[in-house]
């Protein structure tokens, strides 16, 4: 592999970095909501988001990536191969992430909402400053698992032409004819991807040990 | 004038799945005075304690706090959110289960409410919560988290968080029913202190030699009826009624 090659894989590497990057923090936050708004049992929008989850949890990727790219021009949107793979991304993880916010909702201590409206705080501060934080710390490793999932699932964005770590491989081996040195490059790539969220959640795990009551 | 209750409960009744655990309960809290509410478990006054905040919603009756109702507004709807949180916010609680933030340390638990409720700047809400530290004697322990304390370090830090809000009324929900025995002791002499220092109190307990030692009023439950209201003096000497005679030699066996 000469330097234009690992030029390539690097183009390819930040590609699915800031593809993954955008669609997992976007994930995160709405996930948030839709978790919300389910917890919320609101008629209606409770149904429509239970449907969305079980169908955006039960579409292949590719298959996701592949509809938003082909239906968003009929319906007059005019958008770029990356911006369609990014909302496949983030309607697919999404999904996931509001089944993880949801269940930390369920589990959370009933005797800490009690002690927090007792002492006069309204709900949303109750919210915002007694079960954010815990919840946010006790989600992380559900949250970066499926952020890790969500990396190595991201060549699904390939079929619609974006050229990311994966998808750089073919480009590289089809002027050297050598496939294996730039798919074993792009692994680490990916690992070392990935072992940057492993980080993240060992970090985290150590906090959460501090809520164990 | 009359001097306003501190807490006035008219005819309250409440019902679980259609079992009445409350049936025209009235009782009046004058401010400074010490309240105990007793009675077997299952007689509704844990319930009782928690309608005082809302925690539980009544079917019939009403509530006034400092002579406000609390739950409905002046327009007879149910309160808003924030309405209700400003009534509670006078209105401070003790729970059995301690019921503490374990996210926070103990210093940060006491001082939450103060600046997130009241608007305390950090600094007066840390000088606040220092001085109610000293008095539940905790001060030590301001910067530890609430997973490495005793039960009854728990329940001081508890009782000074409620403190920190300057209520109006102190509620208790058997503060020392999750307590090891040799950690009752430690609870109860800060809730001790407290009625010495003229604060409004109604308390939901087990421990009978205490009830008798710190109450202006005893009241007794059965099956969500007040059957007996009296001075703990007459209340544990000469009970009226054959209900409480069996409950008293049951639960504090005489000398």
């Amino acid at each position: 592999m000469d330097s234009s090659a690992w030029g390539l894989l690097a183009y390819g590497a930040w590609t699915t970095a800031w593809i993954s990057g955008i669609s997992i923090a976007i994930g995160v936050i709405l996930g948030l909501f839709v978790a919300l708004l389910r917890v919320a049992r609101i008629p209606v929008v409770h149904q429509v988001l239970g449907t969305y989850i079980s169908l955006a949890r039960a579409t292949p990727l590719v298959t996701l990536v592949l509809f938003i790219f082909l239906t968003a021009p009929t319906m007059g949107l005019d958008i770029n191969r990356n911006v369609a793979g990014i909302i496949a991304l983030t309607l697919n993880t999404t999904a996931f992430n509001a089944e993880i916010w949801r269940s930390a909702f369920n589990n959370f201590s009933n005797e800490q909402r009690e002690a927090a409206l007792a002492i006069g705080m309204t709900p949303w501060v109750y919210f915002r400053r007694i079960m954010l934080p815990q919840i946010t710390i006790t989600s992380l490793p559900g949250l970066v698992n499926e952020m890790s999932f969500l990396i190595k699932g991201s060549p699904a964005v390939a079929v619609i032409g974006v050229v990311d770590l994966a998808r750089v491989t073919n480009r590289i081996s089809a002027v050297t004819y050598e496939p294996l040195p730039p798919i074993l490059a792009a692994a680490a790539m990916y690992m070392v991807l990935i072992s940057l969220l492993v980080w993240l959640q060992r970090l985290a795990e150590r906090k959460a040990n501090r809520l164990a009551v | 004038m009359p001097e306003t209750a501190a807490v006035s409960i008219r005819k309250l009744s409440k019902s679980f799945d259609g079992t009445e655990v409350l049936r025209d309960v009235s009782l009046e809290v004058k401010p400074g005075e010490v309240v105990s509410i007793l009675g077997s478990s299952g007689s509704g006054k844990s319930t009782l304690l928690r309608c005082i905040n809302w925690l539980e919603q009544p079917d019939r009756g009403d509530i006034h706090i400092d002579g406000d109702r609390i739950g409905v507004s002046d327009s007879g709807k149910a309160m808003s959110r924030r309405e209700l949180a400003s009534m509670r916010a006078r209105l401070g609680m003790v729970f059995q289960g301690f019921n503490l933030w374990p996210h926070l340390s103990v210093v940060r638990n006491v001082t939450e409410a103060p600046i997130h409720v009241l608007g305390l700047s950090k600094a007066q809400a840390e000088e606040r919560a220092m001085a109610l530290l000293e008095k539940v004697g905790m001060v030590e322990k301001r910067d530890d988290y609430p997973y490495t304390l005793s039960g009854g370090q728990k329940q001081r830090v508890a009782i000074a968080r409620a403190l920190a809000m300057q209520p109006k009324v102190m509620l208790f929900d058997e503060p020392t029913s999750a307590l090891d025995p040799e950690l009752v002791g430690e609870v109860l002499g800060v809730i001790k202190d407290l009625s010495k220092e003229g604060y409004t109190m109604v308390l939901v307990t087990h421990e009978m030699e205490f009830a008798r030692a710190v109450s202006d009023q005893v009241v007794f439950l059965d099956k969500g009826i007040i059957i007996e209201k009296s001075h703990p003096s007459e209340f544990f000497v000469n009970p009226k009624t054959d209900r409480v005679r069996r409950f008293l030699e049951l639960e504090a066996p005489v000398v």
